[in-house]
């Protein structure tokens, strides 16, 4: 056995973890708020989308998501107060008015023949969003300092990669003339145009700045 | 989407059938206990492979624990988005409601393919929507006790009842499923009962209002006698499961009257239907 009391190196030769990272505890703060409003949003929205889906598989899949989403949420509350934030609804807010706009567009469908449009709204349009604001955030902040979130956005990307690719198939599943590649597509073009006035689930600068 | 949705326009596939309440009570194959005679007027009525209708009674049942599932998740999920967050809902009760969502969506895949195994088919009976209209209300206290309370407690008794079918069957596939089912519908009624003593403790009048709604929800669900302690009801009082689910002994008893006084009112409303048609038998045969 090897001498015990031998000097090692804190960090291990394959742990290549690093200090430096784009956010500070504020910024960091303000974007995890605007997560938790997000996710909030999109949970609520789910649920109450249930009842208005005449197709079976599509309610029950939308009833799992809205969970995913709400825990998603609660994640995002408990870690608010350990970023300085002790009242956590005062970061819980839109990134901006214009993301508010997105979500009153993409909650707007509710009639039994529009889940093409409910499901566009969600995977194709807000979900990537989550995806790309959750992956530019893991690998931009601090490895050692922001660890806690660190972990919180690896249990969440699984979900959303997850959700995303049921809502994909759910999507291709419904969609079967060329009028409804045009429904689904308009769709989502008008939520894209608001999403890019957005800029992004934090804003703009949600993916940094080119 | 708006706020509050009516029942009349809940989303169901070409395979269902809805009817109400009043469509459910008229209906003559509901019939029994009026007497003591004859098949359907036994005095044993409760839902066990000894009795002869066992199997149509077992799928039937079934098909209304997918159908209330459904309604279920749709409940919940309303609550997730009719009410604002912390002004009209806490956060955490939304959190809950959205667990509960979840579990309601495993339950309808459950019951689909428990359905499907007991030989029925999506449909084969008609939907009672009476579930999701005691989720219709516009406070939220209102709907945890008229659905967590009331709705998931008859769940309680309707899945104890088919685990005990299921175990006296021979049939270890549906007694597991309705006891892993069992477990999250205890876990839904301490959440109403928790929520329901957390939201009205400074609200004594609101909390009164919740529980009178609760009773008559309750009256309405047992469904003029289908569940209560009594044997000539399918469905028993599961007190045990209850009392897990939050649930104090004076609360137990006053659903096992409310439960026997709803079973007594149908035998005597039944008793009087046949009198009448006995009277119109005869009249039609000159007598």
């Amino acid at each position: 056995m090897a001498d015990p009391y031998k000097a090692r190196a804190p960090f291990a030769p394959w742990d290549r973890r690093t200090l430096p990272g784009l956010f500070d505890v504020e910024e960091s703060a303000r974007r995890v708020g605007n997560f938790k409003w997000a996710e909030m949003k999109l949970f609520e929205a789910l649920g109450g989308w249930v009842a208005t889906v005449p197709e079976l598989d599509v309610k029950m899949r939308l009833g799992t998501h809205c969970y995913k989403h709400a825990w998603h949420a609660e994640l995002w509350h408990k870690r608010l107060p350990e970023l300085r934030e002790m009242n956590p609804d005062r970061l819980t807010v839109a990134a901006n008015d214009a993301m508010t706009r997105f979500v009153e567009a993409m909650t707007e469908p509710e009639a039994a023949d529009q889940t093409i449009e409910k499901l566009v709204g969600v995977y194709r349009v807000f979900i990537p969003r989550f995806i790309a604001a959750y992956t530019y955030h893991l690998n931009g902040t601090s490895e050692i300092t922001d660890a806690p979130t660190i972990r919180t956005l690896k249990l969440i990307l699984q979900d959303e990669f997850e959700d995303w690719r049921d809502g994909e198939m759910m999507i291709q599943s419904l969609i079967e003339t060329p009028e409804e590649v045009a429904r689904a597509a308009a769709h989502q073009q008008k939520l894209e145009t608001i999403m890019i006035e957005a800029g992004g689930l934090a804003g703009p600068g949600t993916l940094g700045s080119q | 989407m708006r706020k509050f949705f009516p029942v009349e326009e809940l989303a169901r596939d070409e395979r269902f059938n809805k009817i109400t309440m009043k469509d459910r009570q008229n209906d003559p194959r509901s019939v029994f206990a009026a007497d003591g005679e004859g098949d359907s007027k036994r005095a044993n009525f409760r839902l066990t492979p000894a009795r002869r209708d066992a199997s149509d009674g077992a799928r039937g049942l079934m098909h209304g624990i997918f159908v209330g599932e459904i309604q279920a998740l749709e409940g919940a999920g309303r609550t997730c988005w009719d009410f604002e967050t912390e002004t009209e809902a806490p956060f955490a009760l939304k959190l809950d409601m959205a667990r509960q969502c979840w579990d309601e969506a495993r339950h309808v895949e459950i019951s689909v393919k428990l359905s499907d195994w007991m030989g029925t088919e999506i449909g084969q009976y008609a939907e009672n929507t009476v579930l999701f209209e005691a989720a219709c209300s516009t406070d939220p206290v209102m709907r945890l006790a008229g659905v967590n309370r009331a709705l998931e407690g008859l769940a309680i008794d309707v899945f104890t009842t088919m685990k005990e079918f299921g175990d006296l069957a021979g049939d270890p596939y549906l007694e597991f499923c309705e006891d892993w089912m069992l477990a999250d519908e205890v876990t839904h009624v301490k959440m109403g009962s928790d929520w329901l003593r957390k939201m009205t403790e400074k609200d004594p009048e609101r909390r009164n209002k919740a529980l009178e709604f609760q009773s008559v929800v309750d009256k309405l669900f047992s469904y003029g006698g289908t569940r209560s302690d009594s044997s000539e009801s399918p469905i028993g009082l599961a007190r045990r499961f209850r009392e897990l689910a939050g649930f104090t002994d004076e609360e137990v008893e006053s659903i096992a009257d409310v439960s026997l006084q709803a079973l007594n009112e149908r035998k005597l409303a039944v008793a009087k239907m046949l009198g009448a048609a006995d009277s119109l038998t005869a009249a039609a045969a000159g007598e």
